[in-house]
């Protein structure tokens, strides 16, 4: 979950008084935009993305404008502006204006959990305003830190004095920039990064760092989050409607993480366990149509409510009903199955049958009362199954499914239509 | 700042050797100690390790108890009532929600000096909370194991530390041998351990490290202790994208490491610059390099390129863990452990084509599961047939559904519209076999109903007739005489059925008509032949020889039926009913489309069926032999039950296709959901019994439910439509319903009514009073388009213009809600509807026997009635059997707060 820019950045660097450069959203009426010309002479106009995208600077996203016009020409050209990152695409919605802030001194900064420390970490380069992947290691300053002190001021000085910074700005960003820890761990950051602070030369000739972008990742699984306010459509940015249903189950009812990998898969494949998600999504490739870790022993009423949610959305789609998973430890396989059934049976009375094959392959406490739990599902509603044990290698379970799926993509899918006295597409012959 | 342990490292690290991991000294507290999941695994886990928990914490519940195979665990508090209480332990475990963890784990190192290590099982942990537990422990000392991890285990030692490792049965896969396992997985630390076992490999420690940001026991912490432990000889690594944790780490010993999570990079959301910086370079093709320079092998090991050297291997599935493994350590000159002990091939333990031909790659034979799953199945499957989960099922149904847009009720997934296409034995089957039965099945059931019908000398047609005397109308008739088919009427067929069924269904029979089948096999006592075998006094009654004549002539098979025979005696009638019934019932049965208890009772029903047709013919017409003059073997060899009905709704026996309308009629009246009010009856009657005590449900009092809930509105409205057309008709001189020559000027009679009924609505308009109905025109759902039909008039229309049958009622209708389209009397062309199609039918039927004044007005009207009667008869009993099946105790109530008092 992360956020960009300072439009929602901004208030947040004021929580703990790290000054921040003036910015005005897009509802900004030309007088504003005209005022704020007038006050800093250049203005940045950069598109608002939601979640986490990077390099808007390398992507031409982000127009320097002096004037009003090429500031409401600019406003035009990225308002609604696409930015690709590899496979993705997100699409701007709005644009910030951002004063221009003038200083001799750019600087990079960031914190966040650095898995080579175990520890929160701070990385800082005086040489800030770039692209820090193109910095040579030795520019730049890695440092962790203890945790349950915080980011000391005395950190700062030493990682500023290991890289040469000139001593102008020492000083300020060792009073400033301790205060940003607070930010970071007090209200669920897992990752902060300013750049660049500019170094604003103030009345007296002292310098003030003033934060010119902003980016933050937060845990979602951290509360202290909420404490910020932040309304949930910022981070709502490429989830689809049935990701949003089953993460609002997540937050109160444990693990459940889901992607929908392709929307016109054929294979719906809840799966328990990272280790079993992983393999799975690997080897079906784009048959599946999600990607799901519904975690460790999930409650009846939450595997339900999930398995509903998935069929609502996916079952009509879908050949093969594929359940899979390792032997679970402390899942109990029946309490799943049986709300996956109970899930199933509710939606063919609701919706009506769907031709399907069932594929199940897993092993756990109480496995073969869960499979006949399920069975029982599966001979009610009319509906093959073949399920296998966990003596049978996972990934020779999922090339099975795989193969019941081309096998129903094949005709295989209108055989059982027919069988279960439903026209090939799968409704109902009266419907 | 870190408390120093094993010198080198740069960090606090505890464990110097695998051994130490899960010791047989440890002794374990055991936080949220009655929290969900350790309630359920903590008890394993003691009994398993030999009793290693001392106590464990649950706030406000202290003095409590968690029971265990080998005795019970103290619960305090917290943490020090427990030291204070003199216990002593070296190992905390974590099971309190995400929030309490932080605060949990500082509980332990607070109060406890002693302590060395904590496993945390919980999962979604806030980061935040693990940087200060990580910091926490690094100050004192402790070595932490998870968080959002299943803990760890050693197999040498038989000890297993938090969380689950292998599951509830821990022997299973906790097989002593020479690898070790740390996974980020915890599930599949378990299934690495059993995947490994099929080659020969036993395991020493295992560690499920779990997957969040901080991994507070990691690959690097791991290498070191597998360097000191002279047990292991190889490890396997179970590693997931992210996270710099196993760069660059060395390992002395062989190494199989399994990298997962290519796909994730798909899923990745673009990220900032800290955000690549933390998370970019750790990817899965990033560590599957980084173990590959590690082992010096330049590429992946499969099956087809097994790169492996005498340091490891990679691989990116889990299942080939075990081959490249031991190929790794024949590199090493080092043999598996133990003899291997299966395969990772494909094994289906359950499935059921549900009767669909699959290509034979697909269609695996079922393969026998190891123990003890082998014995749980075979269990399973000796539960012949299939289980419904119980709910409240008012105004629910599991057998019918209406579609509201059509008005098409489906009965177990056949809509009436193709029931009616079928033999009416078909339907009488379904409600009960969920099945449209073929041929076979057909001409058995035709056996058994046929049976039933005759009641001469039985009490329920005496009950009939005294209630046809007293002038009932034709439900009230047939409820006397189901009245009397009691529990104890159907005693023995109903036991005979469920003494079939234990003695077939372990047999592994599938139809019930196996020719290849040998009965012989299947043993009885003598209590149980007797069950099958007629009494002395029934010796007089011929129907068991011709009923079994019937079912040789007719050139059915039966398993069953052969099974009686051989029992050296001479069968019951009840015995060969239940015989038939099984049979019917055997191939849905074993499909678990129906349960066993429908099965059972399946006899009864038949016996029903029968007794209702036959309380429908006036008692003068049920002799010795004989039914309305027809002999019993010819009727039992050669009649079908839509004759039969024919024949009680005409006295008559159907020559050629005559029986065909009835068909069609009844089969449009099975069902209209179980909104109906016949179905209401049906399932507030099986509610009353109680559904959850199945054998206590009066199947007859059920049908008695639906007949008392049916009436002159509900049922014998049919007979409104045939007075209109009799009206119509009247005088007209037609002679042959049938016959499109019929000589008469349909459009004229039905402009001269459309006229007269147009001013009688403007009559009845001044003078303010409501315009009379007219029967089988217009649907409350059929309408407002300029032209309207009734999906299921169309239906008929059509299917009986295919076979160039002509109805002249039906045609008069078609022509009737023209002409009053025409003439102003209705405002679009209404639909003709069901009604007037049912009324069509049965006037042609009756027409002649009416004019020649065989029929009576009356008669017409207990024709239509009885029609009725005889297709809500099946839905019925479609609604009956689904209840009782599904259905809880009294579910049909309404709640007083929904009832309204009305003054």
């Amino acid at each position: 979950m992360q956020l960009t820019g300072l439009l929602h950045g901004a208030p947040l660097l004021r929580y703990v008084d790290f000054p921040v450069t003036e910015v005005l959203g897009p509802g900004a009426s030309e007088d504003e935009i005209q005022d704020l010309l007038n006050r800093h002479g250049t203005v940045f106009v950069k598109p608002i993305f939601k979640g986490g995208v990077g390099r808007k600077g390398k992507a031409g996203l982000v127009g320097v404008v002096r004037d009003l016009k090429s500031a409401l020409a600019e406003k035009e050209r990225l308002y609604f502006a696409e930015h690709r990152h590899g496979a993705l695409v997100a699409k701007a919605n709005g644009v910030t204006f951002e004063a221009g802030v003038p200083a001799q001194h750019e600087v990079y900064f960031s914190i966040t959990d650095d898995t080579h420390f175990r520890a929160p970490t701070m990385t800082i380069t005086h040489k800030g305003g770039i692209e820090i992947e193109e910095l040579d290691h030795s520019e730049l300053a890695t440092v962790p830190f203890e945790a349950l002190t915080g980011l000391k001021a005395f950190v700062v000085a030493n990682a500023l004095s290991d890289l040469g910074a000139p001593r102008e700005i020492i000083s300020p960003l060792v009073q400033h920039l301790p205060r940003l820890w607070d930010l970071f761990h007090h209200y669920g950051m897992t990752t902060l990064e300013l750049n660049p602070i500019r170094l604003r030369a103030e009345a007296g000739g002292r310098l003030l760092p003033v934060a010119c972008d902003f980016k933050a990742g937060f845990d979602r699984d951290d509360p202290r989050m909420a404490r910020l306010g932040l309304p949930a459509h910022l981070f709502a940015g490429s989830v689809s409607e049935f990701e949003h249903e089953v993460n609002q189950l997540r937050t109160y009812q444990g693990q459940s993480d889901v992607f929908v990998i392709n929307e016109h898969g054929t294979i719906l494949a809840p799966t328990f366990g990272g280790g079993a998600n992983s393999l799975v999504t690997e080897v079906l490739g784009d048959s599946a149509i999600i990607s799901s870790d519904f975690g460790g022993n999930p409650p009846y009423e939450k595997m339900k409510a999930v398995a509903r949610i998935c069929y609502r959305h996916f079952l009509r789609q879908s050949n093969v009903l594929f359940i899979i998973g390792g032997k679970a430890n402390n899942t109990d396989i029946h309490e799943t199955f049986r709300a996956m059934g109970d899930a199933l049976r509710e939606h063919f009375a609701e919706r009506g049958p769907t031709p399907l094959h069932v594929v199940v392959g897993r092993g756990g406490p109480n496995l073969i009362r869960g499979f006949g739990t399920l069975a029982e599902t599966c001979d009610a509603l009319g509906v093959p199954y073949r399920f296998f044990g966990f003596d049978s290698a996972i990934s020779e379970v999922v090339a099975y499914a795989r193969k019941v799926d081309a096998w129903m993509s094949d005709g295989g899918r209108a055989v059982i239509a027919r069988h279960m006295g439903l026209k090939e597409g799968g409704l109902k012959d009266d419907a | 700042m870190y408390r120093q342990g094993i010198e080198g490292f740069s960090y606090y690290l505890g464990i110097r050797s695998l051994e130490d991991v899960a010791a047989p000294t440890d002794r374990v507290c055991v936080l949220n100690i009655l929290g969900g999941e350790s309630r359920t695994v903590t008890p394993i886990s003691h009994a398993f390790s030999g009793g290693n928990v001392v106590y464990g914490t649950a706030p406000g519940r202290g003095t409590q108890v968690l029971p265990t195979p080998i005795g019970d665990v103290p619960v305090y508090n917290n943490v020090r009532e427990g030291m204070n209480a003199g216990h002593r332990f070296n190992t905390g475990v974590v099971y309190l929600p995400p929030a309490g963890v932080r605060d949990g784990v500082a509980e332990l190192i607070r109060v406890n000096p002693k302590l060395s290590k904590i496993i945390i099982i919980t999962e979604k942990v806030a980061v935040h909370d693990a940087r200060e537990i990580r910091a926490i422990a690094q100050a004192n000392g402790v070595d932490v194991i998870g968080g959002n991890c299943l803990g760890v285990a050693d197999s040498w030692n038989r000890i297993r530390l938090g969380g689950a490792l292998g599951g509830d049965h821990p022997d299973e896969s906790l097989r002593k041998g020479t690898v070790a396992i740390f996974s980020n997985s915890g599930g599949f630390t378990t299934t690495i351990a059993q995947y490994l076992a099929t080659e020969g490999w036993g395991t020493t420690t295992l560690i499920s490290s779990g997957k969040d940001i901080y991994i507070h026991y990691a690959a690097r912490d791991f290498a070191f202790a597998l360097s000191n432990d002279a047990r292991t000889k190889a490890a396997v690594l179970y590693v997931e994208p992210g996270g710099y944790y196993e760069h660059e780490v060395a390992f002395d010993k062989p190494v199989v490491a399994c990298v997962v999570g290519r796909w994730k990079s798909k899923l990745t959301r673009a990220v900032g610059h800290a955000g690549a910086m933390a998370g970019s370079g750790d990817s899965a093709q990033d560590k599957e390099r980084w173990f590959m320079e590690t082992f010096g092998v330049d590429g992946l090991w499969t099956p087809e390129t097994p790169h492996a050297s005498a340091k490891g291997a990679v691989v990116v599935n889990i299942a080939d863990i075990p081959a490249a493994l031991t190929q790794v350590m024949a590199l090493n000159g080092m043999t598996p452990d133990f003899a291997p002990t299966g395969s990772l091939a494909l094994k289906p333990w359950m499935a059921n084509t549900q009767g669909i031909a699959l290509p034979a790659d697909l269609d695996l034979p079922l393969v026998p599961a190891m123990a003890p799953y082998d014995a749980q199945i075979g269990a399973l499957s000796k539960r012949i047939g299939a289980v419904f989960a119980r709910q409240g099922m008012k105004d629910a149904s599991g057998a019918s559904v209406m579609d509201p847009k059509t008005q098409v009720t489906s009965v177990h997934g056949h809509s009436v519209l193709d029931l009616a296409l079928e033999p009416l034995e078909a339907s009488f089957a379904l409600p009960l076999v969920h099945e449209i039965a073929d041929a076979h099945d057909r001409a058995l059931l035709d056996v058994a109903v046929s049976a039933e019908v005759n009641l001469v000398g039985e009490p329920m047609l005496i009950a009939a007739d005294a209630a046809r005397e007293a002038g009932n109308a034709p439900n009230a008739i047939m409820a006397a005489a189901v009245s009397i088919v009691g529990p104890r009427r159907v005693e023995r067929p109903l036991a005979c059925a469920r003494t079939l069924i234990d003695l077939f269904a372990p047999t592994g029979l599938r139809t019930g008509r196996d020719p290849a089948f040998d009965v012989t096999m299947v043993a009885v006592d003598e209590a149980t032949r007797a069950l099958f075998l007629a009494r002395p006094d029934e010796a007089a009654d011929p129907r068991p020889e011709a009923m079994l004549t019937a079912v040789r002539d007719r050139g059915c098979d039966s398993v069953f039926l052969r099974f009686l025979e051989t029992l050296g005696g001479r069968p019951s009638r009840d015995a060969i009913l239940a015989a038939i019934a099984t049979t019917i019932a055997w191939g849905p049965l074993t499909r678990k489309r129906i349960s066993r208890l429908t099965a059972e009772t399946l006899p009864w029903y038949l016996r029903l069926y029968g007794v209702m047709v036959g309380a429908s013919i006036e008692g003068r017409h049920h002799e010795r032999g004989n039914l309305h003059g027809i002999p019993r073997q010819e009727r039992f060899s050669a009649w079908t039950v839509a004759d039969l009905c024919y024949l009680a709704v005409t006295g008559k026996r159907a020559r050629g296709d005559e029986a065909k309308p009835l068909q069609l009629l009844i089969g449009l009246l099975i069902s209209n959901g179980p909104g109906s009010i016949s179905a209401q009856g049906a399932k507030g009657a099986v509610a009353a019994d109680g559904p959850q005590t199945p054998q206590r449900v009066q199947i007859n009092t059920a049908m008695a439910g639906f007949l008392t809930h049916t009436g002159f509105s509900h049922g014998g409205n049919g007979f409104e439509g045939m007075a209109f057309l009799l009206q119509q008709f009247e005088g007209s001189g037609l002679e042959d319903p049938t016959d499109p020559n019929h000589g008469l000027d349909l459009t004229a009679m039905a402009m001269a009514f459309a006229e007269s009924y147009k001013a009688e609505k403007r009559k009845a308009k001044e003078l303010g009073l409501e315009t009379r109905a007219l029967p089988g025109v217009h649907h409350p759902v059929f309408r407002g388009k300029p032209v309207n039909h009734d999906p299921r008039e169309e239906f008929i229309a059509r299917f009986m213009a295919e076979r160039g049958d002509y109805n002249i009622f039906h045609a008069f209708y078609r022509e009737l809600v023209t002409a009053l389209y025409e003439v102003g009397a209705s405002p679009y062309v209404f639909c003709v509807n069901i009604d007037a199609v049912i009324a069509a039918l049965l006037l042609a039927v009756l027409w002649k026997d009416y004019r020649s004044g065989a029929l009576t007005g009356g008669d017409l009207e207990t024709a239509a009635f009885n029609v009725f009667l005889y297709g809500r008869m099946i839905g019925s009993a479609a609604e009956i059997d689904d209840h009782m099946n599904r259905g809880r105790n009294m579910d049909t109530r309404t709640p007083a707060s929904q009832c309204r008092y009305v003054s």
